[in-house]
């Protein structure tokens, strides 16, 4: 029964109806299509992103692990080439982006298949074994057992130390689960073990899944389409508040270790092999180790540099977000820069109107909406503040 | 090592009934003898070690004697008694240590600790991995058979080889499938009036676990009155008539077949067990009010029509079941649990464990009385509608940061010196700027050009392909002796450092042990700088020096820690000082 007016629309005819997004196609003064401009929906995107500036806790060193659903659904081609593929894919983008943004944390991967759970790798901070190993072994069949899943990350997740910060990220493709035993209990026993469980959906919202997330603390979101889940998965990066009762305050032992002489020749602890040069000497007990952060094979000693933990840092400092700029014409005669302070592009748009632009509180810059995307999720300084002092 | 000879006075048995020769047994490095006291019997014997198996021994608790059993290869086996346990003890250790220098036998280790519960699969597995791996098993002959780490200590750190994680976490099992519910489809053949199912253990069991009465009726009719293959053809009969949802046709079979009309009426044993749930029902579930809505079971959609309701349909309601039933039920099943674990595949075993856990079950929740907090708890929630309440986010903890000030030792003299002489050069910096330009330029070539030639120089002596490694250029032995050195080191560390900080005796004894060997090992290492050729002492000094800078380094904090504890006893209150 589809109505001609617009109210009996659903959602996705309403985009064609309303929007016309042909209409925002442009040629320019050769005929060749314009590209179309982005910038105002990755901004508004990103203004959506940005959190409260308050000073909270965050989660530094986090134990993250990813169950990925390879059950019978995973098979369905609903985004191309089928769930199983788009999801690995963008798996592996958010395992670099993760070790990018929180260098001290640690993950490892999870299959649900065949209504079992298996370990795919071990805990680890090196992104290319979980890759080599995710990409390996894409195949799917039977059910899938939310509960068998937690119960296997549960029993590892109990053994690390309490400093740690620990999550699962649950990407499930299923409309069901089918499980041993009542898994009400297994979600009571998670929180109980200050679990953080997130799910990320990709058919429809389950209540299972929502009460899980709810009691754990954790996010629960079904992706639309192949690109918001891209952007779910990617919000998962950044260091998540703590919550209050699970956060306990810890000194940590860490060694700085320094880089070995270039005409050193030693056998490195991780591969049994002479190395020339290129390593790093624990500083306590003198072991080589080839790559940080890692901790030391011999002693323990959690092995981190300094640019690690300055990029830990800076998620507990964010920058405030910048004022949009209003366009209004008293704003373009009083000293409307006409450059951006960051990039020097220019910040008027066609016919010399003042395109849209942001400014910083503290130092009163302008910038253009790529430079404070930038700013706020790259780079993690305002130039403009630094370069006051 | 080397091994004096054992003499003991023995009594030498063929086999366990055998009184026994008395005689001498004298125990060498390669062989042992037996010399009886009478020189006239003819029970000598001279055995070469490298025949023998492995060795059996009675316990010293048990009331037997103190026997010890030797098997050879060959499957024959010398049986001896000794005078008294400590004897046997000490033969046993000299057999035990010469059957370890061997290379393809390794018998048990008869080194237990009295703590250490092993299972026999466990040993088995050691022993294996043992086996398997040479460079393991010498680690094992260096430590723990000279005494420097316990086998508990050693396999501590291997738990992964051992593989004892899997084995401890409980096996994963996949739970009843709902698919059962309403995707059993037989298999039907187009051409012949034939209709196919296909029965697994497993559905078996989903069966037996959703339906008790036909449980039941497996258990009463099978194999009395009917074989297993007719049981389960009629329950299919019944499964298919009800798929055709004719009541009609499913009385009438029921009324001609009384085995039939077990599976086709409903389940009695549920019954009576829903009725005891329902006296315990959650009052927030209205069940007046769903009934409206359930219009599944009432004849016609619930669209009201004028007819005259017939006598026979009452009766064929009694055949006419829904889907929901079966859903609910199998929720109820899944959510209680799978509580038993098919492990045979005989069905009848089956039925009765799961009839067993059923009586078991059901004497506990009529002991269980106390759930009326958890239905308050679950009245208040649901009470409440998800939708309008506001979103419970758990509180955030706040960021406090200490003053770092706080966790160094304070230096303030420094500071001010540190700040006077940086204040002093930055002044004359903004003076006089900086010089352009700011590094002499010789100064800076000189330095450049000695850092090249020591790169480029380390990188010459190594050699121009990159894929041969620095070991690949030294004498097999050489090489062979240092990997050795290097794994020990290695294992010897990782124990050393995980034994501090130092909370109990056990450890400091731990450490003192493996002090001990790591003294040994050092002054190992300046002989093997010392034995190799001249133009290869460069290359395997380099080698060496980190081995030897982790030793000291692991000295170092054996010393200081052991320097701090005694100061801290030595200032006792009381007078004493250690």
């Amino acid at each position: 029964e589809d109505d001609d007016d617009l109210d009996g629309f659903n959602a996705w005819e309403r985009t064609y109806a309303d929007e016309r997004s042909w209409e925002s196609l442009q040629e320019d003064e050769s005929g060749l299509l314009r590209p179309i401009d982005n910038k105002a929906i990755y901004h508004a995107q990103y203004r959506r992103r940005l959190r409260t500036t308050a000073r909270i806790q965050k989660g530094l060193i986090r134990y993250l692990y990813i169950v990925i659903d390879l059950s019978r659904a995973a098979a369905e081609m609903d985004i191309r080439p089928s769930r199983m593929f788009v999801v690995a894919r963008h798996v592996e983008a958010f395992i670099r982006e993760f070790f990018d943004q929180n260098p001290l944390s640690q993950i490892a991967l999870v299959t649900i298949k065949d209504g079992v759970a298996n370990m795919l790798t071990d805990l680890g901070g090196s992104p290319e074994s979980h890759i080599k190993a995710l990409m390996g072994k894409l195949e799917c069949s039977g059910e899938s057992s939310l509960q068998n899943a937690l119960e296997l990350v549960h029993g590892y997740l109990n053994q690390i130390p309490s400093y740690g910060h620990r999550e699962v990220l649950i990407l499930y493709s299923a409309l069901s689960t089918c499980d041993p035993g009542d898994i009400m209990e297994t979600i009571q026993k998670c929180k109980k073990s200050k679990i953080r469980c997130s799910v990320i959906g990709l058919s429809a919202e389950m209540f299972i899944c929502k009460h899980l997330c709810q009691e754990t603390g954790g996010l629960y979101s079904v992706a639309m389409d192949e690109a918001h889940l891209k952007e779910l998965i990617l919000e998962h990066a950044p260091p998540p508040p703590a919550i209050a009762e699970y956060a306990i305050a810890n000194l940590i032992k860490m060694g700085f270790p320094q880089r070995a002489a270039e005409a050193s020749i030693s056998i490195c602890s991780c591969h049994k092999e002479a190395k020339v040069g290129a390593g790093y000497t624990c500083p306590r007990c003198k072991a080589r180790v080839c790559e940080l952060p890692t901790d030391c094979c011999i002693c323990g000693l959690t092995l981190v540099s300094s640019p690690h933990l300055a990029r830990s840092y800076h998620h507990l400092f964010p920058i405030a977000p910048f004022d949009e700029v209003s366009v209004s014409l008293t704003n373009m005669h009083n000293k409307f820069p006409k450059n951006c302070f960051g990039c020097q592009q220019s910040l008027l748009a066609t016919g010399n109107k003042p395109g849209p632009c942001v400014s910083c509180r503290t130092c009163r810059q302008y910038f253009c909406l790529d430079c404070d995307i930038y700013i706020h999720e790259s780079l993690h300084n305002c130039p403009g503040c630094d370069s006051i002092r | 090592m080397a091994t004096r000879p054992v003499e003991k006075r023995v009594k030498y048995k063929t086999s366990v009934k055998d009184s026994g020769t008395p005689g001498f047994l004298r125990m060498r490095e390669e062989m042992f003898i037996f010399i009886p006291n009478d020189p006239r019997s003819t029970t000598k014997l001279k055995v070469q070690l490298q025949t023998i198996k492995g060795q059996k021994h009675t316990k010293e608790g048990s009331n037997k004697p103190p026997w010890l059993n030797l098997s050879n290869k060959q499957g024959g086996s010398y049986i001896f008694e000794f005078e008294n346990y400590s004897d046997l003890q000490v033969c046993r250790d000299f057999v035990g240590k010469v059957l370890a220098k061997g290379e393809d036998t390794y018998e048990k280790p008869t080194i237990t600790s009295h703590d250490e519960q092993l299972s026999a699969a466990e040993m088995e597995l050691r022993i294996k991995l043992l086996r398997e791996n040479s460079e393991l098993q010498k680690l094992h002959k260096q430590f723990v058979i000279s005494g420097v780490l316990t086998e508990a200590e050693f396999w501590a750190t291997r738990k992964k080889l051992l593989g004892g994680e899997s084995n401890k976490r409980s096996k994963q099992q996949v739970g009843l499938k709902s698919g059962m519910v309403s995707d059993i489809k037989p298999s039907t053949d187009g051409r012949t009036n034939r209709v196919t199912f296909n029965l697994t253990p497993e559905v078996i069991f989903q069966i037996f676990a959703e339906k008790p009465a036909v449980r039941q009726a497996f258990l009463n009719f099978v194999p009395n009155k009917m074989s297993e293959k007719d049981f389960w053809t009629k329950y299919f009969r019944a499964e298919y008539l009800h798929s055709t949802k004719n009541a009609v046709a499913a009385a009438a079979e029921a009324a001609e077949d009384e085995e039939l009309a077990v599976f086709l009426k409903p389940d009695d044993i549920l019954a009576s067990e829903a009725r005891r749930k329902i006296r315990r029902v959650d009052p927030t579930l209205d069940m007046d009010a769903d009934l409206g809505d359930d219009y599944t079971h009432v004849a016609d959609h619930g669209i009201f029509r004028y007819e005259i309701k017939e006598a026979t349909e009452e009766l064929n309601d009694l055949y006419r079941r829904t889907l929901s039933q079966d859903l609910n039920r199998h929720a109820a099943v899944v959510l209680e649990g799978r509580a038993v674990d098919i492990d045979s595949e005989d069905t009848r075993t089956v039925a009765e464990a799961l009839a067993r856990a059923k009586q078991v079950s059901r004497a506990n929740v009529e002991i269980d009385g106390g759930e009326n907090q958890e239905r308050l708890d679950r009245i208040s929630r649901m009470t409440e509608m998800e939708d309008l309440q506001a979103p419970r986010d758990p509180p955030l903890a706040a960021l406090c940061i200490k003053d770092p000030r706080d966790y160094f030792d304070s230096q303030q003299a420094n500071h001010a010196e540190a700040y006077e002489s940086l204040k002093e050069i930055i002044s004359l910096v903004k003076a006089k700027g900086l010089s352009n330009p700011i590094l002499k330029s010789d100064v800076a070539f000189k330095v450049f050009n000695g850092l090249t030639h020591n790169i480029s120089s380390a990188k010459y002596h190594l050699g121009k392909n990159p894929q041969e490694s620095v070991l690949d250029r030294l004498p097999n032995s050489t090489k062979e002796e240092l990997l050795h050195h290097w794994t020990s080191i290695q294992e010897l560390l990782k124990h050393f450092w995980s034994s501090y900080p130092i909370t109990a005796t056990h450890l400091q004894i731990k450490v003192g042990r493996l002090k001990d060997a790591m003294s040994d090992i050092y002054p190992q290492l300046e002989a093997l700088k010392e034995s190799v050729q001249s133009e290869l002492r460069h290359h395997v000094s380099l080698l060496v020096r980190p081995m030897q800078q982790a030793l000291e380094a692991a000295f170092q904090h054996y010393d200081a820690d052991l320097q701090r504890r005694s100061s801290k006893v030595g200032e006792r209150p009381n007078g004493y000082y250690v």
